[in-house]
């Protein structure tokens, strides 16, 4: 403030200029930006339109539009294969994102918090799957089962999909954890809780939009693998990216097409109604840590639910 | 202001405490009873999961192709002998030959192709097929009779069969073409598609060069590579999926493609211009085959699906929905002659007796796996 008002006129002038040539500046980069922005969201989203465009194109060959239908849609409701392996696919997911989240809470709190002899040979570990190729992971998988003389189905399919899902829900739990203030956790001791009741009343709440965010990645790591599903699934358990990948063999119906448009519309709304705010939170939270206090977060979880 | 700053805080801490104390505790027994239930569904499956589900008459495992056994097909078995029947996919012949070696798969019955018989007959995880228990078969005249890899049908039944050819534009090519060389043509450059699989490549390259495609020789894979190097920079790509959609569409001339489905398709949109083809050198069929496999629990139930198969009516129903070609040549009067004259369904017997079948390489792999490794890089 005083050195804007003590500032002398002639020098004022040739900062106007410099602010306009600085604001011209900041049009092209900010156009530029625009540009690049608009390729990349056409990038992305152009496929995904041609997809819902031609789950309703009558040919059965999706390079020319013939006509609109219903059909695909029709078809794709009396596919009790493709029925039945959607079902597999959303009962491994959401059990495997769960599990994994679960573990990769606990670890995060622990890791977040205590040092102990070998800790960083520990998190390698937990860290390690990321690096090692899916395919490896798959045969490790079936070759463990076939040593046991347990057979695959839906335990060794969760179980392998855990091992994807657990690095990275681990990863982004220990992030929020150590951004945690670790006073909180003593305030809340010196106020009478118990660890476990500490936990429960300040730390998992702190976590919430972690943790949910955590289930969100899990469940669609899980939901679109294809490499460990095709080795770790066994009897009855055939998952949907399994049977989509088999189909190829035929050649892909625009059944496939219509199947594609209802994911996309249902991810669509369960992102808008529960990913979207959790998101957004944890964005704000990560941008603005500091000056996001321990009240507004609580008041952020109470508002969410 | 200070005075009334510290207000604000107050009440903003109260209301968190009221409202956001209940819901959070509210939350949390919602989420912990989530976890309990889940938990306990999930070790129901994983227990649950080995053992077959007790019906009546019993379970069928099968592990077959995408397409392959229509729903209606299971339903009408399982309607017929009262077996609850599961089906899996098999994405690649591969994960099915890991699958089943593993031990414990609980499949009774695989479809496995040629040369994945070959392999599971060799590791001794098929067993071989009591003729005496099956009923109607015979697959007298045609070009699957006791086939090269399983001689005297011993441990497979054909079921479905295809081939690998060429699918052309004749407005594009500007007429018939008969052989392979089309795809060395550099008229039609950037118009070209080969298969993105390293076996199916390689008939390309082979065939070309007049050798078969079933060849385990060093020197005639060296030379078939050389002459996929040369072939690369006309391709407008390696595409599994949709090239007989861009022939059909005119972006593209002539493609290497698997028979069936939607190459089939293609062909029904305007067979005037649009055509399949084995070329003269042979291109390569295929035959998917149905295999008991070793230590099922179902055997009995095994065959009663190999006879259910048999019946004409049936082989018809999943030749026709997989738009492929049924092995069953007594199963010819129920499918519709519009797939009986596609050439993409059913390709003449004359040019299929001179198609050569992919075999298991065996060690020959390696001159087709570095081999390969040259195309990609060159």
């Amino acid at each position: 403030m005083t050195t804007l008002s003590q500032t002398p006129v002639a020098q004022g002038l040739g900062q106007g200029k410099r602010a306009v040539l600085r604001r011209i500046e900041s049009r092209i980069v900010d156009g530029a930006i625009g540009g690049v922005s608009v390729v990349a969201f056409l990038f992305l989203y152009v496929p995904i339109v041609a997809l819902i465009i031609f789950s309703f194109d009558r040919s059965p060959l999706s390079s020319s539009w013939t006509g609109f239908t219903w059909g695909w849609y029709t078809t794709l409701f009396h596919d009790t294969f493709l029925i039945g392996a959607l079902k597999v696919s959303l009962i491994v997911a959401v059990s495997s994102a769960v599990v994994s989240t679960v573990m990769a809470l606990m670890s995060a709190v622990v890791l977040s918090r205590l040092a102990f002899k070998g800790k960083r040979a520990f998190m390698a570990m937990l860290f390690l799957p990321l690096l090692v190729p899916e395919i490896v992971l798959s045969v490790a998988i079936i070759t463990m089962m076939s040593r046991l003389g347990l057979s695959l189905g839906y335990g060794s399919l969760i179980a392998g999909h855990i091992v994807l899902t657990l690095p990275y829900g681990t990863l982004l739990l220990f992030g929020a954890a150590t951004r945690l203030d670790p006073s909180l956790e003593e305030a809340a001791t010196d106020l009478g809780c118990n660890a476990f009741s500490a936990f429960m009343r300040v730390i998992f709440p702190l976590l919430l939009p972690a943790v949910f965010a955590s289930l969100l990645l899990s469940f669609t790591i899980s939901f679109t693998d294809v490499v460990m599903s095709n080795f770790a699934s066994g009897v009855g358990t055939t998952t949907l990216p399994v049977y989509v990948y088999g189909l190829l063999k035929t050649g892909i119906s625009p059944e496939i097409n219509a199947l594609g448009t209802l994911l996309v519309v249902g991810t669509l709304v369960i992102v808008g109604i529960i990913g979207m705010r959790q998101l957004v939170s944890i964005m704000a939270g990560q941008s603005g840590r500091g000056k996001a206090g321990p009240v507004e977060l609580a008041e952020l979880n109470a508002e969410s639910n | 202001m200070k005075h009334k700053d510290e207000k604000g805080v107050e009440v903003v801490k109260r209301r968190t405490e009221r409202t956001g104390m209940t819901s959070r505790r509210n939350m949390l027994t919602r989420s912990i009873a989530l976890l309990v239930l889940l938990g306990g569904s999930l070790g129901g499956v994983i227990a649950g999961g080995s053992g077959a589900s007790a019906a009546s008459k019993g379970s069928l495992h099968i592990y077959a192709w995408a397409g392959e056994v229509p729903a209606t097909m299971v339903k009408a078995f399982e309607k017929a002998t009262g077996i609850t029947v599961t089906v899996d996919t098999a994405t690649s012949n591969e994960a099915m030959l890991a699958k089943i070696a593993a031990g414990n798969s609980g499949y009774d019955v695989v479809e496995p192709s040629q040369y994945a018989v070959q392999e599971l007959k060799q590791q001794k995880l098929i067993v071989p097929i009591s003729h005496a228990k099956l009923v109607g078969f015979s697959d007298e005249g045609t070009p699957y009779q006791s086939p090269s890899y399983d001689t005297g049908d011993k441990y497979s039944l054909p079921w479905l069969t295809g081939s690998t050819g060429l699918i052309y534009n004749s407005t594009c090519t500007g007429g018939p073409v008969n052989s392979w060389s089309v795809l060395w043509n550099p008229a039609f450059t950037g118009k070209l598609y080969v298969l993105d699989n390293e076996l199916s490549a390689y008939i390309t390259g082979l065939q070309y060069l007049g050798f078969k495609a079933s060849s385990t020789n060093k020197a005639e894979i060296a030379q078939a590579t050389a002459a996929l190097v040369a072939q690369k920079p006309l391709l407008a790509g390696y595409n599994s999926t949709n090239s007989a959609q861009l022939v059909a569409s005119g972006q593209a001339c002539a493609a290497e493609v698997y028979s069936g489905g939607t190459t089939a398709a293609a062909v029904a949109t305007n067979p005037s211009v649009v055509h399949y083809i084995l070329p003269h050198a042979g291109g390569t069929i295929w035959v998917d085959s149905w295999s008991i496999v070793k230590g099922s629990k179902n055997v009995s139930n095994a065959y009663k699906w190999l006879n259910f198969a048999l019946q004409p009516k049936n082989a018809a129903s999943a030749a026709i929905s997989a738009q492929e070609a049924t092995t069953n040549h007594a199963a010819y009067k129920y499918i519709p002659a519009k797939d009986l004259n596609n050439s993409a369904i059913y390709t003449p017997l004359a040019s299929a007796a001179t198609a050569d079948f992919i075999l298991d390489p065996g060690s020959a792999l390696t001159y087709f796996n570095s081999g390969w490794l040259q195309v990609q890089a060159g």
